[in-house]
């Protein structure tokens, strides 16, 4: 009995025909009539076949290899001999010229470029979401602080955009004659009557940012002022009256009260929210201001946008407060300075020795008359304060 | 069909027959020829320099080891069959390397038309290749000393047998002989074993 190695060295020598002539074709009528020594030889032939084959694939990858190498090192040197195979009419390729750092940036660009188009809109987007963000952030919490409302009447605005339309209108009408442009104030407000010689009051706000200012009675006459001084804290300004044609008030019929007014107090003030002079009523609801500021009481008159800087009197005819500001969100707070804050900054205006001096009132003419009676007298003495920039 | 590829196919017979010869320097030749075409194809496709290499290395052995056998029916030029042999092996490496299926790749169309080259059956008679040579390697590893390097120096390196006799310090050829075909047969068993049963 022959072992499978045996066997083995039976073909090998059959493989290369080292066997005799008999033993040969011995081989071969067995083969042709067994087939278990036939599969075996298969077999045999197989292995050895994959094997040989094997080392072959390793000697061509070497090979390869090598060529690789030879070819990356020739094109090292642009200057190498540019070989042709015997009889071949091939010429090298041309090759694109790059330095070796614009090889590294075209392979990362080239194997990143979606990556880093998607990081990129990821970016962007990350950028506007957060700006957006901020700013909606920022309205919503901005929106407390702008809700107390100062009351000066932005007149401008609305004055210049009907001068435009007039303007068109003219131009559509064809008229030629050109309108020549009418200077017109920004913002407008209401001021009273401080003495009898010329000084009034207003609010600070009203005159902020003011390089004329221009104060029109109830009867359109209209006097140049100018600015005395000026208290933003407790929104607080004097004006006097700088014409020379200017004749001295009537004496004044109210008196400014030093302490402090009741809750509850009747209160009402006459302004110029509009052309003509306005009355407002309420109560002194609050004696003290908006965010609990004590210089101002809280009073629950209707007023608009042109009332600041208008008087606050009780139903006795005291002045006791400067209409200020009102709060948007809540309903009928309005604001109005202590007119004992008006009184201290008058007394400490008169150590000043001012050009001319304040006399204030002294009796009161308006004390048990009725209101209609009391704002007769009063109307006088309340004026437009209109405001150039 | 114009001139310039009748010369082209010209030319590529008389390469073909060069390389079929064992012309080192014809092999070399057409190794420099198409390097830049497939570099530039797989560095487009997001590879490396690398990457290209292996592809291109792999893509030039199909080529080659048809050519020795003497089996490669070319129905286009040589450019076009490398290009469409390099183009499968990259698409097949991006696909399991990236996970994604439907890969698209950046074609360039000086290469004409790169499908029905034969390139694909030829492929896939180089996977079937690659996978016996694969079980091959393994189990070589798996037989052991003195067996592989016996086995090794007599087929894979082409060493003579009085060369491993001496080599592995047998007493004559005969018991070197002998060694061998024992060795032989385990190798079959492991060879077999795991080949068949893929």
């Amino acid at each position: 009995m022959q072992t499978e190695a045996d066997y083995y060295a039976l073909f090998e020598a059959y493989q290369r025909g080292e066997l005799a002539a008999g033993a040969r074709a011995d081989l071969e009528a067995r083969l042709s009539t067994d087939p278990r020594l036939h599969q075996r030889y298969a077999e045999f032939e197989e292995l050895t076949g994959t094997l040989r084959a094997y080392g072959e694939r390793r000697r061509t990858r070497q090979m390869l290899g090598g060529l690789h190498e030879a070819m990356l090192a020739a094109d090292e040197a642009p200057a190498a001999e540019e070989k042709q195979a015997d009889g071949l009419s091939y010429s090298v390729n041309p090759r694109l010229s790059i330095s070796r750092t614009e090889r590294r940036l075209r392979e990362f660009w080239n194997g990143h470029r979606a990556t880093m188009g998607v990081a990129a809109s990821v970016a962007v987007l990350a950028v506007f979401c957060t700006l957006l963000g901020l700013d909606l952030w920022r309205a919503t919490t901005a929106a407390p602080a702008s809700s107390l409302r100062e009351l000066r009447g932005e007149v401008a605005r609305i004055t210049r955009r009907t001068d435009a339309l007039t303007r068109k209108v003219n131009n559509v009408a064809g008229t030629t004659d050109a309108v020549a442009p009418v200077r017109v104030n920004k913002y407008s407000g209401t001021g009273f009557a401080l003495t009898a010689d010329g000084y009034l009051v207003t609010s600070a706000h009203v005159i902020k940012g003011a390089d004329s200012l221009l104060v029109e009675s109830r009867d359109h006459r209209r006097y140049h002022a100018e600015t005395v001084y000026t208290d933003r804290k407790h929104d607080l300004a004097i004006l006097r009256i700088k014409d020379r044609n200017f004749k001295p008030f009537n004496r004044l019929p109210y008196t400014f009260k030093a302490g402090q007014a009741d809750l509850g107090e009747r209160v009402y003030t006459l302004g110029y929210p509009r052309e003509d002079a306005v009355y407002g009523e309420g109560a002194l609801s609050a004696r003290s201001g908006y965010d609990g500021d004590t210089a101002f009481y809280q009073v629950s008159i209707p007023l608009n946008p042109g009332n600041s800087g208008g008087p606050l009197l009780d139903g006795q005819g005291n002045l006791i407060g400067v209409v200020s500001s009102r709060q948007d969100d809540v309903l009928g707070a309005a604001f109005a300075t202590k007119s004992s804050y008006l009184v201290h900054l008058v007394d400490s205006l008169k150590n000043k020795q001012p050009l001319q001096p304040y006399h204030l009132p002294r009796t009161n003419q308006l004390a048990g008359a009725a209101r209609p009676q009391q704002l007769k007298r009063l109307q006088d003495f309340v004026f437009v304060v209109k405001v150039y920039e | 069909m114009n001139m310039d590829s009748t010369t082209a196919l010209a030319a590529d017979a008389q390469l073909i027959r060069a390389i079929q010869s064992g012309d080192e320097r014809a092999l070399s030749q057409l190794y420099r020829l198409h390097w830049p075409m497939v570099s530039h194809f797989v560095l487009q496709n997001s590879g490396t320099e690398d990457d290209a290499r292996d592809v291109y290395q792999e893509g030039v052995m199909v080529f080659y080891e048809k050519v020795r056998e003497g089996s490669l029916e070319l129905s286009c030029q040589i450019k076009t069959y490398l290009y469409a042999v390099c183009r499968r092996l990259w698409l097949k490496r991006l696909t399991t390397k990236s996970r994604l299926h439907g890969v698209r790749l950046l074609d360039d169309d000086d290469y004409g038309p790169y499908l029905n080259t034969g390139a694909e059956d030829d492929l896939h008679e180089a996977e079937e290749r690659d996978r016996r040579f694969a079980t091959m390697s393994e189990a070589l590893t798996h037989l052991g000393e003195p067996c592989r390097s016996l086995l090794e120096g007599f087929y894979l390196l082409d060493k003579s047998m009085q060369d491993l006799t001496a080599e592995h310090g047998y007493t004559n050829a005969d018991t070197a002989k002998t060694q061998k075909y024992k060795c032989l047969t385990r190798l079959k068993k492991l060879f077999f074993a795991s080949y068949k049963e893929v």
